[in-house]
């Protein structure tokens, strides 16, 4: 029998704080896999660890987890020094952090295609890619990032500063795969774009900031599930989360080390008071959504947001302990607290921390496939929470409401900020649409099927490329592609094109001009429309219910090809949310982002062909302020 | 008596910036020259900068050239005072303004360890974009293409030579232009800080004034083209320049430029690994996905290094205000000053003025706005920009279209887009281009006087 878990150590937080004495005891954790049988690298069916370094140009050792030596000592005794360590350890976090993807979504991981270019064209035989390319020693600068083109996670690493700050050794190595919250970051930049390949592109100031927030919350939620550290941090605070310092900060190491800062390279949630040099949670802003425009300090907004909902819920859910710990007064004595409450309270905060992470990775499925806002995502999560988990006792969704409100952040055109008008709404159809819906549906269910009783990854892949070929065809010709069905359904062409504007596209083939800046954006005829995914999903809420769907995410690009706006693009699309219940397909949610040509398209035309609402972006000054910028991760998080 | 301002843009015929300003008052009269130069060192460029300093020279007979302001050391600001340098010496300028950074005083502890680590950046750079033409790194012409244009502002082409005898690099022309411009006046070079406020020489009973925003003292804006909230830059001039070194390190260990032995200064591992039978695998896994490897991707830092340093340069730019002291009215010349040098204007301590005076007092005066770094689009700041509401707004763009690096495509988009209509917008379409003219704005009738143009020059006049 295979065993079930493969267990290997690694650093907890960053290697700096084994040298630390008040965290050497946690600095160790033991990160439990699933099973796989891997080739030295270590390379597995997700991931290949190739570890080349190009500075020295050399290959360095590549570590075999099979080997007995390892198996038998739970992997390689973390060390600094020591390359195949580093090896274990990257797959350690990223194998974590896709485990967590695929508990949420309830389907499996599969990569962004390698796109071959033809002639400025997307080849239509995108290849599959197996397997996430991990290089733990890429370059030698203080970097780490991950590239779309190459479908691949780089690492760097460098010389620290030669003064001494915070933990590091002044002058040494400093290792960006070390960190857990680097490699988690980079990995969930990973998975992503491998759902939603646009947001790359910049087209309004949250797209960026999102990609860079969901990459924290995500290391930061993490972190926040590791109990033993949970515990040593509650033990120091006496139960206070918004007091402790190490836990709130990513990549500590990584930013002392660098000359240009002390302290973490983020702090989101919280800093270190001027004055008192003690470490102090940040308060809600309600501004800051406003005027924040560089991508990390405006994604920082959502990563506060998100921590902020985390901490009203646990001083929400432990006020019971403290209350039976404190004989009713719920005021703690002087003094250390009772270890068998440190557990207690520790459970509990891991315990939200896991919940808030499979709530925000879901609601992916329920966001936009182009150009997401904040507010968006707020919905999405509302949405995606109630569809799991309708009875919400622990209060999850009110803390994320609350905490959204407290910093700002509203979703365009919502009346009240109650879950009740914060979900996206079913589809307002007329029924020559639902029937338009509902063909598609027909249209689509047996291959669903199939899909859903595979387990390669490959063949997956294969299928979902099949529907997609499918469904665009459908969208574009009904009567041809699904001739049988067509004539049942007695629609017409212009019903069909009711519903395709319903759900974000339109069959168009004359070019059309939108004033705009005194002049005119010429769209050219017949955008191209993409069925960008279908997948499938199988998932359990926290109320043990269990949910069947399929998610459908369509976009279509309007080009300008003359003119004096030529080269701007454009795009509108949906993501579909379909139930699949007792033999039926329902389409419960179209998330929507329309042809707007009177709000979304000059909103985005200012901001991508100036500098919408500030004069300063972060863009090199090579950027072409008028093409659909994308978002470079190498530059985002060059330090 | 009432004061008026010739403003002369000379029509560079590719990127660059050289200012003309005649104070007039009764009698008096005072030449103030705000750089010369251009971005390419062709032989069109050198007649044609010749061509401008002549001209100077003719237009400030009969009086002198009181003041030569050289704003920060990019070859597309400073390169006529090399090319056309003998013209420039004949002129017998008075006296150079220049920006505490160039200050060679060795009390001025910060701007020397800058100059320093700035020279070792420059160096360092220089060496990599050589390294980059070297065999072991070819196919990537995107980065070197990249890093040879931005280096490009110090007047450094692709195939510069080292010396045979000492290896070393020859001084990068803005360098000798700084130095040449040191030595040019008739008076000592006067060194300019932020915060520093006098009356403009040659006009009596200090009718006009001249007032020092940037560049920053505060190293924080100095470093930093788009400040972020709670970030320290202290160093980061010295950390960039320590890391282009490592890099050119490594590089020349590739290339070959330097035999490393084997056992010296290994990193990041203390020990070489060794091979064992694991490892073929892993070098097949490489091998076979060509699109995936990494060989020459780490150099792309070479671009982030040279745009750094382009930004830092730029923030170093010397900006001056001119106020009409009468009626107030301000003309402003930003130089290529980035977000961070604007920022810093808020925080100037004046010396002996109200307490009540501040930047926005300047901005919302200001009647003629050179535009920072040719209208890009991270050298305006929108604050600043908000509040120039001076209802006599006119707006100076050095910006020359058919220049390869401006062309939109390839290049830098100078004007940027939305900046130029804000800029139109403010000033009622008042605006002067370098390359363009004016244009036929009604606005322009609400104004005493009309632009003018002709081959040399834009020309335009401020009237107290």
């Amino acid at each position: 029998m295979t065993p079930k878990y493969r267990c290997l150590r690694g650093y907890t937080i960053d290697p700096g704080f084994s040298t630390r004495l008040d965290t050497m005891v946690i600095n160790e954790s033991i990160y439990k896999i699933k099973w796989e049988d891997l080739d030295p690298g270590p390379i597995g069916e997700y991931i290949e660890v190739i570890d080349f370094d190009p500075v020295n140009y050399c290959f360095y050792e590549p570590v075999d987890l099979d080997s007995k030596e390892v198996l038998a000592t739970h992997g390689l005794t973390p060390s600094e020094g020591d390359a195949k360590f580093h090896q274990q350890f990257v797959y350690a976090v990223i194998m974590q952090t896709i485990e967590n993807f695929e508990k949420a979504l309830g389907r499996k991981i599969i990569w962004r295609s390698n796109l071959k270019w033809k002639k400025g064209k997307v080849d239509e035989t995108q290849e599959y890619v197996q397997k996430l390319r991990v290089y733990p020693h890429a370059m030698m600068d203080s970097n780490a990032f991950y590239t779309s083109e190459k479908v691949a996670l780089l690492f760097g690493y460098f010389q620290a500063a030669n003064k001494i700050q915070g933990s590091n050794f002044p002058g040494g190595a400093v290792f960006t795969c070390l960190s857990p919250d680097i490699v988690a970051h980079e990995t969930t930049h990973a998975i992503l774009d491998s759902m939603y390949p646009r947001y790359m592109e910049n087209t309004n100031a949250d797209v960026p900031a999102f990609h860079e927030a969901f990459a924290d919350i995500v290391a930061l939620l993490q972190r926040f599930g590791n109990t033993k550290l949970l515990e040593h941090q509650i033990e120091q605070t006496r139960g206070r989360l918004d007091e402790y310092s190490i836990m709130g900060e990513l990549a500590t190491q990584f930013g002392q080390a660098l000359e240009t800062g002390r302290g973490a390279l983020r702090s989101a949630i919280g800093g270190y008071d001027k004055k008192t040099g003690k470490w102090k949670k940040i308060d809600p802003n309600p501004a800051a959504y406003q005027n924040t425009m560089e991508a990390h300090d405006r994604g920082a907004i959502l990563v506060a947001t998100v921590f902020e909902a985390f901490m009203r819920l646990y001083n929400y859910r432990v006020q019971d302990l403290l209350r039976i710990a404190t004989q009713g007064s719920g005021i703690l004595p002087q003094g250390s607290i009772h270890p068998d409450l440190v557990k207690r309270l520790a459970t509990e905060a891991a315990d939200i921390a896991s919940h808030l992470l499979s709530i925000c990775i879901r609601a992916l499925d329920y966001c936009p496939p182009i150009d997401i806002t904040f507010g968006d995502y707020l919905q999405a999560l509302i949405t995606a929470d109630t569809d799991l988990s309708p009875e919400d006792n622990n209060g999850y969704r009110v803390a994320l409401i609350d905490a959204f409100r407290a910093w700002g952040i509203f979703p365009d055109r919502v009346k009240t900020l109650s879950v009740y008008s914060l979900r996206w709404f079913p589809p307002d159809l007329t029924n020559k649409e639902i029937k338009a819906m509902n063909m598609m549906a027909a249209y689509i269910k047996e291959d669903v099927r199939v899909i859903s009783r595979l387990t390669n990854r490959k063949l997956i892949a294969g299928k979902y490329k099949d529907l997609q070929r499918k469904l665009h065809q459908l969208l574009e010709n009904p009567d041809t592609t699904a001739k049988k069905e067509w004539a049942a359904s007695r629609l017409t062409e212009k019903d069909w094109d009711g519903y395709l504007k319903k759900i974000g596209v339109m069959r168009n083939n004359k070019s059309y001009t939108i004033p705009y800046n005194d002049g005119q954006l010429e769209f050219a005829e017949s955008p191209k429309l993409e069925v960008h995914n279908v997948k499938h999903a199988f998932r359990m809420g926290r109320e043990n219910r269990q949910l069947e769907q399929v998610i459908i995410s369509l976009t279509q690009t309007h080009r300008v090809e003359k003119g004096e706006y030529r080269g701007f693009k454009f795009r509108s699309g949906c993501t579909m949310v379909v139930n699949i219940l007792n033999d039926e397909m329902k389409v419960e949610y179209i998330i929507l982002k329309r042809f707007d040509k009177d709000r979304r398209l000059p909103k985005q035309a200012d901001y991508q062909l100036g500098l919408g609402a500030g004069l300063t972006m972060p863009v090199s000054s090579y950027d072409d302020p008028r093409k659909s910028f994308t978002v470079n991760f190498q530059n985002l998080h060059a330090h | 008596m009432a004061v008026s301002v010739n403003i002369k843009m000379y029509r560079i015929g590719e990127l660059g910036d050289c200012f003309l300003l005649c104070f007039t008052n009764g009698q008096e009269k005072t030449h103030v020259l705000i750089d010369c130069g251009s971005y390419w060192n062709s032989n069109e460029s050198k007649e044609r900068l010749k061509k401008i300093a002549s001209d100077i020279k003719k237009q400030v007979a009969g009086h002198q050239l009181d003041v030569i302001v050289g704003t920060h050391q990019h070859n597309d600001h400073l390169s006529g005072f090399i090319h056309a340098e003998s013209i420039f010496k004949s002129i017998k300028p008075e006296q150079v303004w220049l920006s505490w950074l160039d200050d060679p005083n060795p009390d001025n502890v910060l701007a020397r360890k800058i100059g320093e680590d700035y020279n070792n950046y420059l160096t360092s750079l220089r060496h990599i974009n050589k390294e980059l033409q070297k065999s072991f790194f070819a196919g990537d012409d995107k980065i070197l293409n990249r890093v040879t244009n931005l280096l490009g502002f110090y007047g450094i082409s692709k195939n510069e030579r080292t010396s045979a005898k000492t290896d070393k690099l020859p001084a990068e022309l803005p360098a000798l232009a700084r130095k040449a411009l040191q030595k040019m006046g008739k008076k000592d070079p006067k060194y300019l800080s932020p915060g520093d406020v006098f009356n403009l020489p040659g006009i009596t009973g200090g009718a006009v004034k001249v007032y020092v925003l940037g560049p920053p003292k505060n190293e924080e804006h100095l470093y930093k083209k788009e400040p972020r909230k709670d970030e320290t830059f202290d160093h980061k001039l010295s950390a960039n320049a320590t890391n282009a070194e490592k890099m050119l390190f490594a590089m020349k260990k590739l290339s070959g430029s330097i035999k490393v032995k084997h056992d010296e200064e290994p990193f990041p591992f203390d020990e070489p690994y060794r091979k064992s039978e694991n490892f073929d695998k892993v070098e097949e896994a490489y091998k076979k996905d060509e699109w995936r490897q990494i060989e020459l991707d780490w150099i792309n830092q070479a671009e982030q290094l040279a745009l750094w340093l382009d930004g830092f340069t730029n923030n170093s730019s010397l900006v001056l205000a001119f106020e009409i002291v009468k009626t107030k009215k301000v003309l402003l010349f930003a130089a290529d000053a980035q977000a961070g040098n604007w920022r810093s204007w808020k925080e100037i301590k004046w010396k002996k003025l109200p307490a009540d005076f501040n930047w926005l007092t300047l901005m919302k005066n200001t009647v003629l706005y050179k535009t920072g770094h040719h209208g890009s689009h991270n050298s305006t700041l929108a604050e600043a920009l908000n509040n120039m509401t001076h209802k006599e707004l006119v707006v100076l763009i050095p910006v020359e279209k058919s220049d390869p690096m401006v062309n939109f495509g390839k290049g830098w988009k100078m004007p940027a887009t939305n900046l130029y209509k804000e800029l139109k917008k403010r000033s009622q379409y008042r605006i002067i281009r370098m390359d363009d003219g004016f244009s036929k704005a009604k606005a322009w009738d609400e104004l005493p006087n009309q632009p003018s143009k002709n081959d040399l020059y834009c020309e335009y006049e401020v009237r107290e």
